[in-house]
């Protein structure tokens, strides 16, 4: 596997020093407290906000060198919250690659497909969906753009275990079949467990500690991360 | 047209005093307010009786040049009051109100709507400009509200791939939707729910019905114009204040 995105030593108000480097067609997880500025780095890598300090460099060229909406749409992102645009769920589908005019008739299909939802949704107005239907539809509107690499940030914390499941298989699938790279917030460590070959414990800001997933788990080293594992 | 006398107009007191009477009895606290704004009114409008009256004595390209430009200034700075926290709000509101003014006056000049008259085109003006402050002052407001509402949104926009426009349109539309709303509705049930100010007051003063809903007409569709205009303008152009040149949201 090679290096796709390297984090070197990044800071700004929410982050500090934050060093890691995401492998392509890995699923790395992000653990730790709220306010650590996990959801912060996201909107980094994204560039919704931009380091006072250090570089991000994705594929080896650093961020700040691509066209900004060109990286936006490489670097996928998924919020917390759904945040659908007024309309049909086909409206939000299509929102990104209408940018370009890409967008082709059967494309709504496929991609509610992906996320398991069936080809009636398209035209239901996006308030009269579930929650969890919601972020579904936020997740393949951001699949549309056919990223590269997928931010998620806690994308799973309002929907019911049965969804929880659905959005699992589908993780699986982007990273093994597609070779996406997944940087995801978790706050379940079950969950953070049963996905990431990766993770990163943020703290304060700071990553504290980092690495394989199964080793970071058995063995924390850091006080930081034994505490925040004791709950 | 009767003239209403002085001791006439005095009787207006008791109409005040029924608000007044009302906040004391349930203690709503706005009678001494309710007092300043009758008093502070009547005195506003006299002023501006005696103005108006200098104001038509002076050739007309004087006294309409003189007193839409007052007007173009004070209405800017009030809509600018709601326009607080974004760059240049005072003069944005002004370059708008002067566009608005310059193209309805001209309209109506080119037309042969109304005569190039003080009595004719400073009323008028008048209108049209206060309803374009009001709207400015609203699409403001309504840009400041909606970019901190729909932040999530246009977060969501922008990594999307969607640059600062594409991603402020839903705002944009519902800015200007806003604006527009208001004055669909007064159109449609305009006369049948109530008469309009221009029209009463052209009746008042001894117009024929037919005569005074001319004017009416061209009032209310220039308004509805200019309205839509001026939230158009305020909200294409002050969208861009809420980001940088990195198409990043600023806080």
């Amino acid at each position: 596997m090679k290096k796709l995105i390297e984090v070197d030593h990044v800071s700004n108000e929410r982050v500090s020093n934050v060093h890691f480097s995401l492998m392509e067609g890995s699923l790395t997880t992000i653990i730790g407290p709220s306010g650590a500025g996990k959801s912060s780095l996201l909107l980094l890598l994204n560039r919704l906000e931009d380091p006072d300090k250090g570089e991000i460099h994705f594929k080896g060229k650093k961020i700040s060198d691509f066209p900004i909406s060109e990286l936006r749409r490489n670097i996928g992102m998924v919020f917390q919250q759904a945040h659908l645009f007024d309309g049909t769920v086909e409206e939000n589908l299509k929102f990104g690659p209408s940018l370009r005019k890409k967008w082709e008739q059967n494309d709504g299909v496929k991609l509610l497909e992906k996320v398991q939802l069936s080809e009636e949704f398209l035209t239901k107005e996006v308030e009269n969906l579930s929650g969890g239907e919601q972020q579904r539809v936020a997740f393949a509107r951001t699949l549309a753009n056919n990223p590269e690499v997928l931010l998620l940030d806690e994308v799973t914390s309002a929907l019911d275990m049965r969804t929880v499941e659905l959005m699992e298989e589908l993780l699986h699938k982007l990273v093994k079949e597609e070779g996406k790279t997944i940087l995801m917030i978790t706050h379940d460590l079950k969950q953070a467990k049963r996905l990431g070959s990766y993770t990163l414990f943020m703290n304060e800001g700071k990553v504290e500690e980092q690495g394989e997933t199964a080793s970071l788990f058995q063995h924390p080293k850091t006080a930081a991360l034994k505490h925040f594992f004791e709950g | 047209m009767t003239n209403i006398s002085n001791l006439s107009l005095l009787t207006m007191i008791l109409f005040v005093m029924i608000p007044v009477s009302l906040s004391y009895l349930f203690s709503l606290g706005i009678g001494k307010s309710a007092i300043w704004s009758s008093i502070r009114g009547v005195v506003q409008l006299f002023l501006i009786g005696y103005v108006l009256t200098f104001l038509f004595s002076m050739p007309d390209w004087q006294g309409v040049g003189l007193w839409v430009a007052v007007m173009l200034v004070i209405a800017s700075l009030q809509a600018a009051k709601r326009g607080k926290g974004i760059p240049y709000a005072f003069l944005l509101s002004l370059s708008s109100l002067i566009l608005i003014e310059v193209f309805v006056l001209s309209l109506w000049i080119l037309f042969n709507i109304i005569p190039f008259q003080s009595e004719q085109v400073i009323p008028m003006s008048g209108m049209i400009i206060g309803n374009s402050m009001v709207a400015t002052g609203l699409a403001f407001e309504r840009m400041k509200n909606e970019f901190h509402d729909s932040k999530g949104k246009i977060l969501a926009a922008l990594s999307l791939g969607a640059n600062a426009s594409q991603a402020s349109q839903m705002i944009i539309r519902k800015t200007i939707r806003a604006a527009m709303i208001p004055n669909v509705d007064s159109l449609k049930t305009i006369g049948l729910v109530q008469l309009p100010g221009m029209m009463t007051g052209l009746i008042l003063g001894g117009a024929s019905p037919i005569e005074a809903i001319r004017y009416q007409i061209v009032i209310s569709i220039s308004i509805f114009s200019s309205v839509s205009i001026c939230a158009m303008i305020i909200s294409l152009v002050t969208y861009r204040f809420f980001f940088n040149r990195k198409m990043q949201l600023l806080e």
